[in-house]
């Protein structure tokens, strides 16, 4: 099934297939949820309604006043076309599953379904596929055409080497000169300070950024009974456990990570939503939807 | 100090390896899993590895100890706690009492002017019992009973309460070291720490057996125990003598042995039968009146009068007209003394129409004075055909085989020159299991194969070994004999010159020091010192030797007067023993090992006529019929059909028990070395056996709890990791 038939499936046909109310809730919370951040560009009239004390003055309409005598502040919204970059970590980790999808494959089905919202909605979306380094480049683009691109490079990204996405993200806030909104798409299984830190880089180059952890449950349960032999995916070296003995203190060291992260996300402003591969991936479009 | 009362079971310590072994063993079944969050695992890794490997350890630790405090419950450890309060005592009671109580039942005990002394024994058992608490095992031990099948210990202090006074005396003889030994097998079958060995006696010296010493040093040796063992335990158990005050009980008549004035008795021809009254008192004589049966006929009484401290012997005369088993009895009639037991003894008598002899000649064509046992044959049988004392059977040394030892009594081998070693191998038997055996020397004699294969260095069945064949230029005389020896009951009281005349030319030297000493009985000596005739018990038979020739080839002692009534008494002795013996002691059961056709039943009867259970078995490695242990003095008869009259087995008590003379509470103790309690009343077992007075604990409750603690310890540690 290529990343299109995903698309189509797990957007189209389920939240088509949701009633006219959760489908309206789901396309109310799209709507509008890129506020501009900037003015000028597109600035659509909305209606007037008479001036009240302490409003703005350079929304008097003037043409109004000087026809009808009457004060009247003209009213509009502002909406600009969102730069959106969908970061996805392909980093060995992101190789494992113990579901019938890995992390990698599902975090592609988020990314792609991802991308056609955003398309559909008329932003533009860019895609960087990496690891250790930025493996694949699309600038952001807001046609059909861009995104069957970005599906195709989508198609193509497989786990590669470590995670290290810290230098990555700083080679990429240092491409991104205008404000935009940097979706990243990672397990996160990399030393957290340095990951929040590029991070907060991104915050401070105006960039609103979104996490969607990806996780497959046996990383949170680690259900391994008896002596074990664990074959890193990232090159580590081997290690021989009792997973009955050593579950506690890896579940400890799990919630430890994940607590770091989740604070530092809060305290930088970051939206962040941790996926499990079993989840349907609507059900978590639906959640990040949401996000305020 | 601590003991273990299971000691066999310290290998279940081994156990302790299990948790290690499945560990290793668990180690070794590694599945493979390709894992994404390596991070993790390193991470937990760099911080708590110390700590997982100190868990695992720990965890391995108490497993270990979880099965070895199971292991140690076990075993039964025991923590005896001494102090200097209870050395001084000198009772210490250690824990739980496994107890031994060994009853002297033995029939002195019914010995007593207003009651047996067997009720004041009892009142003293009574009181033991009452000192001991629930919980506290205890074994009860008769002296009627040693040799019977080992109980189990029992825990019922109220039912053998019961079953001690209702005890009556047996008629079986005190063996006090006996008892004791049984008393330390006894109490391997207990498993409580503080052992006791009680013995309960009346305090009668001969059962002491204090002339044995082999044996109680063996006994003292054995209740020491290991050098370390403290006293009151398993190994080395607290001794507790309790006996009544010895009264003085100096009023015992008693016949104390009958006796034949001959080793083999005829029938046809008088017997002088010897009853020996001895009276135990001590002060004045006593006058009783002796009455002799045979076959429950009487056939005289007399009068005896015997001096305190003394005895009389009371001689009768009897013929036994035909062949066969009778039983004398003797008793003292309308007479009264403390022990009745011993007023009355029997003694069966099998009287022969003729002892069969075989003589295997060491010649080719034995006949007449020829050959080397024709003097011989002609000494015990000088006319055959003709009824006589021996029925002879001559043969060659070709003529001989295993099978014909069966029918004789006695065997004589004469100057042989060689024996299979099948046919040594039958004549030890035959000799081991009663029978006699002569055997002559002579030129034809081997040495190197009669001291190979004959003697075995003292161990075969000729008395000693042979050292050289010697031919003394002066010819060697008999001249001492072994004076009230059965074998010279025919000579009169000039033995002395019956010897003068003969001559020992040549002889063979015996090593009798390669006997063993006190075995070897030598009869005749030689006038430079050599012996001549030497006796020697093998087993339950008699081997006699003679040192030179049966016929003229070395001696022309078969050609003097003495040859005669030297081989008859020779040949008498040997064959006078009738085995298995029917002359018992109470407790001894019959043996009747002539059993011809065992698909024939056969019958026994006690004195009072009750049948008595018999049972096919074996003695001497032949089949035999067996009786239950006879356990009142008397005549027993015993049936076989393919015999014309009865057996008779002759049980009377053992003379020693008569004496009745106390034993001094220093000898007693001295017997035993010290560490010996004895009490003489109830009171002073009260005094000094309070139950309360427990000084130790056993530690196998707390093994267990132990146990269950770490196994609750276990059960955290385990869930917490998971």
């Amino acid at each position: 099934m290529t990343l299109l038939d995903k698309v189509h499936r797990e957007v189209i046909e389920r939240l088509g297939n949701l009633s006219v109310t959760a489908r309206q809730a789901v396309e109310s919370v799209l709507a509008g949820q890129h506020r501009s951040v900037r003015r000028g560009l597109s600035v659509e009239f909305a209606g007037h309604r008479q001036y009240q004390a302490g409003d703005d003055l350079r929304h008097l309409d003037w043409l109004v006043y000087a026809r009808s005598d009457r004060y009247d502040i003209r009213q509009y919204e502002e909406e600009t076309k969102l730069r959106a970059t969908l970061i996805l970590d392909t980093s060995g980790s992101m190789g494992y599953g113990s579901t019938r999808q890995t992390k990698l494959a599902y975090a592609q089905a988020l990314t792609a379904a991802l991308g056609f919202l955003m398309i559909r909605q008329g932003d533009a979306v860019g895609l960087v596929a990496c690891d250790t380094a930025i493996r694949h480049f699309i600038p952001p683009g807001s046609t059909m055409a861009h995104l069957l691109n970005v599906l195709a490079t989508l198609e193509q990204t497989a786990p590669g080497n470590e995670t290290s996405l810290a230098p990555v993200l700083d080679e990429i806030a240092g491409r991104l000169n205008r404000r935009g909104l940097v979706i990243l798409i990672t397990d996160t299984f990399d030393d957290p300070r340095a990951l929040l830190n590029s991070i907060q880089f991104l915050r401070h180059r105006k960039q609103e950024v979104r996490l969607f952890q990806i996780l497959d449950p046996q990383e949170r349960t680690f259900p391994f009974q008896g002596m074990t032999e664990f074959v890193g995916l990232e090159h580590e070296p081997r290690l021989k456990l009792d997973g009955d003995r050593v579950r506690e203190h890896y579940r400890q060291i799990f919630q430890d990570h994940q607590q770091r992260l989740q604070s530092g996300c809060h305290a930088a402003g970051v939206q962040m939503e941790t996926c499990w591969t079993h989840e349907e991936l609507f059900t978590v479009l639906i959640r990040a939807l949401a996000w305020k | 100090m601590i003991e273990f009362l299971n000691p066999l079971l310290w290998g279940g310590l081994a156990a302790v390896s299990a948790p290690v072994i499945i560990h290793l063993l668990h180690r070794r079944k590694v599945k493979q899993v390709d894992w994404g969050a390596m991070r993790f695992l390193l991470e937990m890794l760099a911080k708590r590895r110390r700590r997982l490997f100190l868990d695992e350890l720990l965890l391995l630790l108490v497993r270990a100890l979880l099965v070895g405090c199971v292991a140690l419950a076990m075993v039964r450890p025991a923590f005896h706690h001494r102090t200097a309060e209870n050395a001084a005592r000198g009772i210490t009671r250690q824990g739980r009492t496994a107890a031994v109580l060994l009853i002297d039942d033995s029939v002195s005990c019914a010995a007593g002017r207003a009651q047996p002394v067997l009720e004041a024994m009892k009142k003293l058992g009574l009181a033991y019992l009452d000192s001991l608490a629930p919980g506290d095992e205890i074994s009860l031990v008769l002296m009627s009973q040693s040799g019977a099948p080992a109980n189990d210990p029992l825990f019922d202090i109220e039912g053998l309460k019961a079953h001690l006074a209702g005890l009556k005396p047996s008629y079986v003889a005190t063996d006090i070291p006996a008892l004791l030994d049984a008393g330390m097998n006894q109490l391997k079958r207990h498993v409580n720490p503080g052992a006791e060995l009680v013995l309960l006696t009346d305090g009668r010296k001969d059962g002491w057996r204090q002339d044995d010493k082999v044996r109680w040093d063996e006994l003292r040796q054995r209740l020491r125990g290991p050098g370390n063992a403290a006293l009151g335990t398993r190994q080395r158990p607290q001794v507790i003598i309790l006996a009544p005050d010895a009264a003085a009980l100096d009023d015992n008549l008693a016949i104390i042995d009958i006796a034949l004035d001959r080793t083999l008795v005829a029938a046809g021809r008088p017997a002088g039968l010897r009853v020996v009254v001895a009276n135990y008192g001590k002060q004045g004589g006593r006058q009783a009146t002796v009455q002799a049966a045979v076959n429950g006929e009487v056939i005289g009484s007399k009068p005896a009068e015997v001096p305190a401290g003394g005895r009389q012997d009371v001689v009768f005369t009897h013929t036994f007209e035909t062949a066969g088993s009778y039983a004398v009895q003797a008793s003292l009639v309308n007479h009264h003394d403390l022990l009745p037991a011993d007023d009355s003894r029997a003694l069966s008598i099998q009287v022969e129409a003729s002892v069969p002899v075989l003589l295997v000649d060491g010649a080719n064509s034995p006949a007449g004075l020829q050959g080397k046992l024709g003097f011989l044959a002609a000494a015990l049988d000088p006319d055959p055909g003709s009824p006589g004392p021996f029925k002879v059977s001559r043969i060659s040394l070709a003529q001989f085989t295993p099978s014909l030892l069966q029918d004789y009594r006695v065997v004589a081998l004469g100057d042989l020159p060689i024996l299979e070693p099948a046919m040594v191998d039958a004549l030890e038997r035959f000799v081991v299991s009663g029978g006699g055996l002569l055997v002559g020397l002579g030129p034809d004699s081997d040495l190197a194969l009669i001291n190979r294969y004959w003697a075995r260095n003292g161990e075969g069945f000729l008395p000693c070994p042979l050292q050289r064949p010697l031919s003394p230029p002066k010819p060697a005389l008999p001249a001492a004999i072994s004076l009230g020896h059965p074998v010279f009951s025919g000579f009169g009281s000039k033995s002395d010159e019956a010897w003068k005349a003969a001559k020992v030319r040549s002889y063979f030297k015996l090593d009798a020091a390669k006997a063993k000493g006190a075995e070897l009985d030598v009869l005749l000596t030689m006038d430079n010192g050599d012996a001549l005739l030497v006796e020697r018990r093998r087993g339950l038979g008699l081997v006699t030797l003679m040192a030179t020739s049966l016929n003229a080839d070395w001696t022309d002692l078969p050609l003097q007067a003495a040859f005669v009534p030297l081989m008859r008494g020779v040949a008498g002795h040997l064959g006078s023993f009738v085995m298995p013996p029917r002359n018992l002691l109470p407790g001894d059961p019959i043996i009747y090992a002539r059993v011809k056709d065992p698909s024939k039943p056969m019958s026994a009867e006690d004195p009072s006529g009750k049948p008595i259970k018999l049972t096919l078995g074996s003695w001497e490695g032949r089949t035999a019929v067996l009786s239950e242990p006879l356990m009142e003095p008397g005549v027993y008869l015993l049936h076989d059909p393919q015999l014309p009259g009865p057996i008779r087995y002759a049980v009377s008590v053992a003379p020693a028990e008569s004496a009745l003379l106390p034993i001094a509470d220093r000898e007693m103790t001295q017997s035993l070395e010290g560490g010996v309690s004895l009490f003489h009343s109830p009171t002073q077992i009260v005094a000094n056996l309070d139950p309360a007075r427990r000084q130790s604990v056993e530690l196998w409750k707390w093994c267990l709890f132990g146990a269950l603690g770490l196994m609750f310890l276990e059960g955290w540690m385990t869930r917490r990791e998971a």
